[in-house]
This record gives structure tokens, sequence and C-alpha cells, in this order.
């Protein structure tokens, strides 16, 4: 489903070129799920916006869905992103100036699908927000912020989930409810999720954690593997 | 419809629901409001500034024919081929013609030199004639004039000739029945000399051979009125100038009647320009909130395009909201606007009499127009940056997006706004005065910066702890801080220059005809008759004023050479009210002065012809009122005859120097003078004014006869009839209908810009207010930073107002310098006004910069530091 071949990322600074990823090469097939993590900085969120096709790298390709995203220009990733890439961030990201059903609709409505009020209603329902459709974020708690943010991801009916850090502004219990939502619609709609975490405990509920230390991967296992060691 | 299309259609539906509901949702959010208010002023200022000058154009128009008591007239010393006249009526246009003469005319026991009027039973073909069967009193309109058999006299000739409504008199040969007394003609002011030398008689054009008068020689002036619509009119005009091939031209009004349109042109280009100023002011608003907007809205777009969003897409959203939010700015400012310029009509409606035609569309048009380049301009630049924006913004906050091309757009603003105002103005200079002047601004400021960019060393860190922090803020937003001088800079200077010229226009006009202005001209007052009249004067109350002896003199030489007009040759001079009654009182000798005097045919283009101008000369030790010695000096007790003073034009045309030697012919006497001063004159003033003023005794009194002016209020006017039957050979001038008029229109047109002022003010206030909340987001970022590190509100607060009457401070000085020179400019190219420095302006405009933009900034910056410091951070 995702590929990346020699993925490297460096970036023009006042003391020469950095480095941020370096000859990244990751297969994850369809319907996996991937925990990314590694310390701060270590280039975690880099990865996740090459691979989703946010941001262009230096060398290598990413390919999505059998697309190469370097023989792509930014508006046919855009395109592609609208058709096969949903999103959750640690900071929401909802429109502030729509409501929960809005913003949940947006995506749907952008595909051009006429059905889109419905499929949002249910979404929210889904997510266990069915009384706050005409809620501002503002006037929603980052939980449940964060529950409107993956209804949206879920919208579009994409086929690829990036999360970076979905819990990172959430208490603890809070986050965990969050995770547990994620999962499921996760397998419900059997998408292939990436999600980039501090959280290691987080991160054994993946089927695969791939560690990145300055830019480089420096494991990739499946979880039963670390788990049995 | 496929499939695709039917999605694509619907995406797109969607995106268009997004932007109405972002737009419907962001009005509390600031910015849009702002942009709306900007762009209503906009549309306001235009669209009333251009409906208002649409209509004052048609009612000029419309005025100006009843002065010509035709649409278009041909005018000359000779009858013009019958045909010339039958082409014009076969072509649909209304025709009538007038011959004026002068004539003596002859009752049983006087007689008096009249200028006769012979009109056709047409006439008039614009206007009316106002009529009385009584002298001295107001009359009714009535329709066409003397029938033949009959004549009609203006009042003042009943008494001189002593006879009533219904005596006959005799004109040359004819015996003719006074008709009516005239009152009102409507193209009196029109004509040479002819027709304004001595009271009028009108006759009927069919009694002109009977009267017998008009012999080869004689002079006579022809005109032939014409009336009709334009497109015929011009067709017309084209026929008559190749018909004559090039030798008469049909005349309008435009370039008569000096002094009534001159307020209104003044006027004119002030409402001008100041529209033009809200146009540019509403611009820098538009263009300050718009970048406030789109700064505001990256982490929409970078939402949306990790959602799928493309660049295009994003562009339709942003320019949908911009035409909405056009589209009904667009409505309510044609809305404002038809107000404005119905209060401008309103005030003014005692000047414009006539009923005017409805406004055309155009000026609805000129405001959509305008706000749909000044969006283009000022809006479009920022919000075309936003399709740029990163989706990456999404992972990391700090994405630079200034990188992005961030004044190149702007090109595309200034171009668009140089070619929305000079499309708009139709006027190259005010367009000059407004781009040179934001020009210069900003490029000093640009090198200022550049400057300030490159010598970033700390300045002035021992000072207290507040200017510290003020110093630091102030560097620290160095680019920005340049930006808001500029803003500043160019609105504080828009409303200085606005302020002065309104000041300064005003005055000038209150100066030009003070309440008390004397309104009525004693001429052709004898010697012996000025101690009587004086006397007449005083029993009855009135105050009176100098009597100037007067002259014709016809100037010779100067320095030995015969004079020529050096620069202006062939340049009509000044309808000079001085000169105009003289020839009225020249009656006796009124064919010599036909050639030598007459103002509007050109007198000085006669002295390369190898005639001598004739001038109007008097003598007097007291410098008249509105006169200015700019070279030399006036006389004291010790001056000697022989000497004079020079009208400052006029020496300047004539080339006269102080010292020249002027030879004058007088009376059959040649006699030469010295040149001792050079006066300005105010020629407008309604008042005496001489070319030429000798030292005393140059010349006696003895063939002199006299000026002299005196105030008469309308119930006094009756009184004229005593005097001129006290004194049958004096003639009055009545100026006091002129001078109401005039008086009038300055009343009226002050109003007028003051509306102007005020709403230029507004859209001043809107770019001060929007400038200060383009920094806000930044100031609560840092604010609320400074006080979690531990800094006082108060420490904050001093800081702020430091900061703020700082930027007033200096952004006041440079409005005060590109005021001035922006007024320097404007007075001298377009307002015919004498610049002068307002020195308290230096003082006024940096201190008004200071207090004003720093209770701005204290006043929208005071959430600023109220806010609980986590507050701000959290939201952020
Ligand atoms: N455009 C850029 N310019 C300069 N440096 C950058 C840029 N983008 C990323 N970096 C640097 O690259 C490194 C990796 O950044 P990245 O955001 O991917 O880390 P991360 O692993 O997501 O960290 P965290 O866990 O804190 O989110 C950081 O040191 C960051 O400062
Ligand atoms: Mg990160």
């Amino acid at each position: 489903m995702i590929r990346t071949e020699k993925l490297t990322k460096t970036v023009p600074t006042s003391e020469g070129l950095l480095t941020i990823l370096k000859n990244v090469d990751l297969d994850i097939a369809e319907g996996e799920a991937v925990a990314i993590v590694g310390e701060s900085g270590s280039g975690k969120s880099t990865l996740l916006g090459l691979m989703a096709g946010l941001d262009s790298p230096s060398s290598g390709d990413v390919v999505l869905d059998g697309n190469s995203l370097v023989a792509l220009d930014k508006e046919e990733r855009a395109i592609l992103r609208g058709q096969l890439v949903g999103f959750v961030f640690q900071s929401f990201q909802l429109l502030p100036s729509l409501t929960a059903l809005e913003n949940v609709m947006l995506p749907i409505e952008l595909k051009g699908d006429p059905d889109a009020r419905n499929k949002a209603s249910n979404l929210l329902s889904r997510v266990g927000l069915e009384k706050r459709w005409h809620h501002y974020p503002n006037q929603l708690s980052g939980g449940e912020q964060q529950r409107v943010a993956i209804a949206r991801a879920f919208a579009s009916e994409a086929r690829i989930l990036f999360a970076d850090e979905p819990t990172g502004n959430l208490d603890t219990a809070t986050g965990a409810r969050v995770i547990d939502l994620l999962f499921e619609l996760n397998k419900e709609y059997a998408t292939t999720l990436i999600l980039v975490t501090h959280d290691e405990r987080l991160a054994e509920k993946c089927g695969r954690k791939i560690k990145l230390v300055a830019g480089e991967v420096v494991s990739d296992r499946k979880v039963e593997e670390i788990t049995h060691e | 419809m496929s499939d695709a299309a039917l999605t694509h259609k619907r995406s797109f539906l969607s995106l268009f629901r997004l932007s109405l509901t972002l737009l419907w949702r962001d009005w509390a959010g600031g910015e849009l409001k702002l942009l709306f208010l900007a762009l209503v002023m906009a549309v306001t200022s235009v669209t009333g500034i251009a409906l208002f000058t649409d209509r004052l154009e048609q009612a000029l128009l419309l005025e100006s024919a009843n002065m010509l008591a035709a649409d278009r007239v041909l005018s000359g010393r000779q009858e013009v081929p019958r045909q010339w006249i039958t082409e014009a009526a076969s072509q649909g246009l209304q025709t009538a013609e007038t011959i004026s003469f002068t004539s003596m005319v002859f009752s049983d026991t006087a007689n008096l030199l009249v200028s006769a009027k012979a009109v056709s039973s047409s006439y008039p073909l614009r206007g009316e004639l106002i009529a009385a069967d009584e002298p001295f009193i107001r009359g009714i309109p009535v329709e066409g004039g003397p029938v033949p058999g009959e004549v009609w006299l203006e009042s003042r000739v009943l008494p001189a000739l002593d006879i009533d409504v219904g005596d006959s008199i005799y004109v040359g040969e004819a015996e003719l029945r006074v008709g009516k007394v005239l009152v009102v003609e409507p193209d009196r002011q029109q004509g040479g000399m002819v027709d304004n030398a001595g009271p009028r008689l009108m006759l009927n054009l069919a009694d002109v051979p009977v009267t017998n008068v008009i012999q080869p020689g004689s002079r006579v002036s022809y005109r032939y009125l014409f009336a009709g619509d334009e497109d015929t009119l011009d067709v017309y005009g084209a026929w008559l100038q190749e018909q004559s091939e090039g030798q008469s031209r049909l005349r309008d009004v435009r370039d008569e009647s000096e002094e009534v349109s001159d307020a209104l042109n003044k006027a004119e280009s002030f409402l001008l320009l100041g529209s033009l100023f809200a146009v540019l002011l509403a611009g820098v608003a538009i263009a300050l909130t718009a970048k406030r907007y789109s700064e505001r809205h990256y982490d929409y777009v970078a939402i949306l395009k990790t959602l799928g969003c493309t660049s295009n897409q994003i562009s339709v959203i942003y320019i949908s909201i911009q035409i909405v939010l056009a589209a009904i700015a667009i409505v309510v400012g044609w809305f404002a606007g038809w107000i404005i310029h119905h209060l401008i009509l309103q005030i003014l409606s005692s000047i414009i009499v006539v009923d005017l035609p409805p406004a055309s569309f155009q000026p609805f048009i000129i405001g959509s127009l305008t706000a749909f380049i000044c969006l283009l301009s000022f809006a479009l630049p920022p919000l075309l940056a936003l399709r740029h924006t990163s989706p990456l913004r999404v992972l990391r906050k700090d994405i630079d997006q200034t990188k992005i091309g961030a004044h190149v757009p702007y090109i595309v603003g200034i171009t668009g706004s140089v070619f929305l105002i000079l499309w708009y103005s139709q006027d190259l200079v005010l367009t000059s005065v407004l781009v040179l002047s934001v020009a210069a601004i900003t490029l000093f400021l640009s090198v200022v910066s550049y400057l300030l960019l490159r010598s970033s060393s700390s300045v002035g860190m021992k000072a207290g702890s507040a200017w510290k922090l003020a110093m630091s803020a102030t560097r620290r937003r160095r680019k920005q801080n340049v930006l808001q001088v500029l803003v500043f800079s160019i609105t504080i200077m828009s409303l200085l220059v606005l302020t002065l010229l309104r000041t300064d226009l005003i005055d000038d006009w209150q100066a030009q005809l003070p309440e008390n202005t004397p309104n009525h001209f004693l001429m052709n007052v004898t010697q012996s008759q000025v101690e009587g009249i004086q006397n007449f004067f005083d029993e009855n109350g009135i105050e009176q004023n100098i009597f100037y002896p007067m002259f014709a003199a016809r100037l010779n030489s100067i320095n030995g050479e015969p004079p020529r007009s050096r620069f202006f040759d062939g340049e009509e001079e000044r309808g000079n009210i001085t000169e105009r009654g003289a020839q009225q009182a020249e009656q006796g000798d009124a064919d010599d002065a036909v050639g030598q005097e007459s103002a509007s045919e050109g007198s000085d283009s006669t002295g390369s012809r190898g005639r001598r101008p004739t001038r109007q000369i008097t003598w007097t030790d007291i410098l008249p009122p509105d006169n200015q010695v700019i070279a030399g000096q006036w006389w004291d007790a010790n001056t000697p005859a022989g000497m004079v003073s020079v009208e400052a034009d006029y020496a300047r045309q004539l080339g006269i120097n102080i010292g020249d030697e002027i030879e004058f012919e007088a009376n059959q006497q040649t006699f030469t003078v010295a040149v001792q001063s050079i006066r300005t004159v105010r020629w407008d003033n309604m008042q005496p004014n001489f070319y030429f003023i000798f030292s005393s005794g140059t010349l006696d009194h003895l063939g002199a006869t006299y000026l002299s002016t005196v105030l008469m209020e309308q119930e006094q006017k009756i009184l004229l009839n005593d005097l001129l039957r006290l004194f049958p050979t004096i003639i009055v001038i009545e100026i006091d209908a002129l001078i109401e008029q005039i008086q009038n229109i300055i009343a009226q047109v002050t109003s007028a810009i003051e509306l102007i002022s005020i709403l230029v003010l507004a859209c001043g206030a809107l770019v001060l207010l929007s400038c200060v909340n383009a920094t806000l987001d930044e100031r609560f970022r840092e604010n609320a930073i400074l006080r979690t590190l531990g800094a006082g509100r108060k420490l904050i607060l001093t800081s702020l107002l430091i900061e703020f009457a700082s930027i007033g401070f200096i952004a006041g000085i440079i409005a005060t310098v590109g005021a001035e020179g922006s007024l320097y400019y404007l007075q001298e190219f377009v307002f015919e006004q004498d610049f002068h420095m307002h020195y308290w302006v230096w003082i006024a405009g940096p201190l008004i910069g200071m207090v004003v933009i720093a209770m701005l900034g204290i006043n929208s910056t005071r959430r600023v530091v109220n806010v609980s410091p986590l507050n701000v951070l959290r939201q952020l």
C-alpha cells in the first residue's frame, strides 16, 4: 500500500544542509497498522508528511497505492490525498468556523458526494457525538474535538489513515478512549494506519513498530516478535 | 450530464457553500467587517462623487445654456450668409438672431446713448426674459421679446429720458412705443463691449431697417443662436467650420462667466481629490485587512489541503468570499453614495436652480468597478498567496509563509490603483500628486528601513526599562513598524492635505467677497458731481468709498519700444470688472473705445497688429485693498509725480520692470512715467482694480471721470432712482445680484467640501484602526510571553504607549512634509492659489500623529494586557 524508496529529506539551514531523514526504505501492506516511534526531533512527523504527500522528498520516492508521489505535482498529490488519505493530528486541526457536523461533511462534500449529511451524521453518532452536531470546535473538549477529527478522517472513505500523536494533547484516560475508537474504526473500515507516537503502550497496539533515530530507521519489527523477546 | 461532470459540479457547489459559510461565520472575526467597511467606503465615495459631478455637469450645461440664451452661439462683426442659418433650420435646429449696436435715443426732453439689441421673434431659445410694466420692480417672465413697433427699456433709462411706459421715443429714424421695462435678459453678460456700453434698449429685429442706424462701417455685433440636441449641434458645428473654412466656430458658454464657474470648478476638483483620497485610504485599509485575514487563514488552507483541496479550489473558495463580499458592499455603497450625492445636491440646491435630468448609470458602474479594482489591487495579492500555503503547516506551525513572493503581487496592486485613480479622475495632475506623494513616502521609508536593518546595533539601552522594552519591541518588529509608519504617514498626510486645502480654499473665498462688499459701481462721475453724490449718500445713511479718478490712456511705449505682449500673445485677458465697467462709462467715445478696449475680444493681441492697448488708469495715495506690492515701494509723502505702479501679471506679460519708463497718451497729450512698484491685484474681488496707478500730481484732474463703489441693500435700491434723477449722467452698475450669487455659491460649496472631508476622515479612521489591529495577534503573543516572564501590566502598557507614540510621532513628521509638498503642487497647478507654508502644522502634525496613534494603539491593545497570559498562550 505504501512503499518508500531511499526516502531522504534535507533542509538548508544557516549551518549548511541538515539531513532530517536518511534513506528510509519501508513497505507497508494494505490493512496494516504501523506505529512510528522515536525521540523528539527524530524525524517522525517529517516522514509522515512525506508519506502523505504533504511535502516532497529531497531524494527517493514514496509509492502510495501504486502512485509514485515524485511523479505527481502538488495539485495531483492533493487530489490523491482527497481520495485516499485521512488524517488525525495532535492539535485536532478542525476548522473553527464550522460546526462538528460541517467539519465531518467537508471531505465528503469535496468529493461531490450528495449524501454528505447522512454519512457525516452517522459517523458522528458512531464516535458518540450525536448530540453535538451543531457545536463549534471551541465548544467541545479536546477529546471530543479529536473524536470529530477521527470521524472526519473516516468520512472520506480513506484507505490510509495518518495519525500524528493523536493523544498528545489529551489526558491519559481520554487518550485511551480516543485510541480505542481509532482502532475500532480502523478495523471496521479495514484502513491502513500509520501512527506516530511517543507512547510505547500505544505502539504496542499496532501490528508493527518502526523506530527512528536521527532520521534513520533503526528497527522495524512485528509487535509479536517484540513481545516474544 | 456525465457522472464525472455531475460530481465536479457538486464539489464546486460545496466549495461555494463553504465560502458562504466561512464568510458568514468569520464576520464576527473583525477583518471581514473592516474589509467590507473599507469596500463600502470606496464605493460610496466614488459613486457619490461621480453621481454628483455627473449631475453638476448637466446642471452647468443647462445653466450655461440659459446664460447664452441658446445652446450654441455664432457671433461676429459681420452678417453671415443666409444659407448658414437656413441650413441649421433644415438640420432641425432652432435658431434666433440678435443684432447689437449703440445708438442715441431721444425723448421730447432728453437724449441718451443706449446699447440697443434687436432680437428676432424666436429669441430667447433658452432661459427667459423678465419684464415689468413699471421701472424698478422685479417683473415677471414673459414669452418672447418686443413686437415690431415696440421697445423695451431698462429701468434706469426711463428717469434718464423722463418718460413712462407707453410713451414714444425715437431710435434713429424710427418712432417706437415703450412697451415694457426690461428686467432680466438671459445673455446680458455675453457679447462684447457693444452689448454693455450703456443701458439696454431692446427692439424687434424687423424694426432695424426702419431706424436706419446701421450704416456701412457702424459697429454692430451679430449673434446667431442655435438650440437642439447635442448630436445635431455637433454635426452642424462641423458643417459650419467646413463651410467657413475654419473662420467661424460655434461657441458654448463653458469658457465664459468665470466668476461663477471658478468656485464650482475648484469645488469639483476638491471633491474629486477627496474621493481619490477616500479610495486610496480605503485601498490601504483593504490591503491591511486582507493581509491579516489571509494570515489568519493559513491554517484553514493547510487543513483544507490535507483534506484534498487543490490550490485552484482554495482560490475558488477565497475569491468567492471576496466576490460575495464585494457584491454586497457595492449595493450598500451605491445606496450610501446615492444618499451622499443627494445630500450634496440638497446643500447646493440654491445654486443648481434648474431641474436636473435623472442621473446616468455610469457613476454606479464606476463605483462597482472601484470595488473590484480595489479588491484586485489590494486584497487579491495576499489572498492569492493563500493558495500557496503548504499543507505541512498542520504538522509544523512555523512553516515560513512570508517567503512566498509577498512583494510581487503588490506590483499588480500599485499598477491597478494608479490605473483606477487615473481612469476615475481623468485628471493627470491630481493623479500624479497622489501617486508621487505616496511613492515619495514609500521610497523614503524603504531607505530608512534598509538603513535600520543594517544598523541592528542596540540604541539607548541604558534608558529606563519601559523604554528598553519599547525599544527592543520596536526593533523586533522593525519591518512591521516601518509598514505601520508608512500607512500612518499616508493616512495622516491625506487628512492634512484635505484639511489644509479646505481651510485655504474657504479662507480665500471668504477674503474674496467679505460680508460687506460694495455691490454697486458708480461710474462716469465728473469732478463737480463728486461732492453732491457724497452728500446724497450721507443724507441717506449709506457708507461710501474712495472716488478713484479714472482716465483711459493709451500705452505708447516701454523704454521707447512699442509695447508687445511677450509671452501671452493672443491670450485673452482677464474679464475685469473695472475695465468692463469703464467700457460702459465710455459711451461718449464708444466707437473709439471698441477698438481699444474689449476685454472679451483680446485687446492685447491688437498690440501685435500695431494698435496700442488702452488701459484705465488712476492715481491715489492709498494702496487699494487686496493689492500687494511685490517689488519696489508704494508711494510715501516724498514720492514725486510721474511714478507708476504696475499690476504684476501685466508687467510680466509686457516685460515691465522697476525703473522702466512708460509713455502714455491721453487727451492728445503724451507723458512719461517711471515704474516704482509692481503690485499683485485680486481680480476676483469685484472691486475697482487697476493695471496702472500713478502717483499724485502726475495728471491733473481735468478730464478725468470718477469711479466709486457703494454698498446698497435690497431695500435701499429704490434710492438709485433719486440718484439718477439728480445725476442723470452717471452710470450705476448693479453687481449685487452677482455678488450675492457668488457668496451663495461659496457658502454652499463650503458645505459640500465639509461633507467630503468628513467622508475621508471616516476612511482615515478606518485605516488607522485596521493598521493597529493588523499587529494585534503578534502583540497578544508577545505580551503574554512577557507577562509569564514576570513583566508587570504597567510596564507593558507604558512600553506599548511609548512604541505607538513614537510610531505616531515619526508618521506625523513624514505626513507633514508630504502634505506640504502635495499642497504646494496642488495649489500651484490645480487650485490656483498662492501656496504658503502652514507653520503650525509642523508642530501640530507630529503631535496629532503621536497622540492619536498612541490613544488608538493603547485602546485596541488594552485587551492584550488585560487578557490572562495563559489564555493567550493556549489559543496560539
Ligand atoms: N523545514 C525545516 N527546516 C529546518 N529544520 C527542520 C525542518 N523540518 C524539520 N526540521 C527539523 O528536523 C527534525 C525532525 O523534525 P520532526 O518534526 O520530523 O521531528 P519529530 O520526530 O516529529 O519530533 P516530535 O516528536 O518533537 O514531534 C527536527 O530537528 C526539526 O527541527
Ligand atoms: Mg512530530
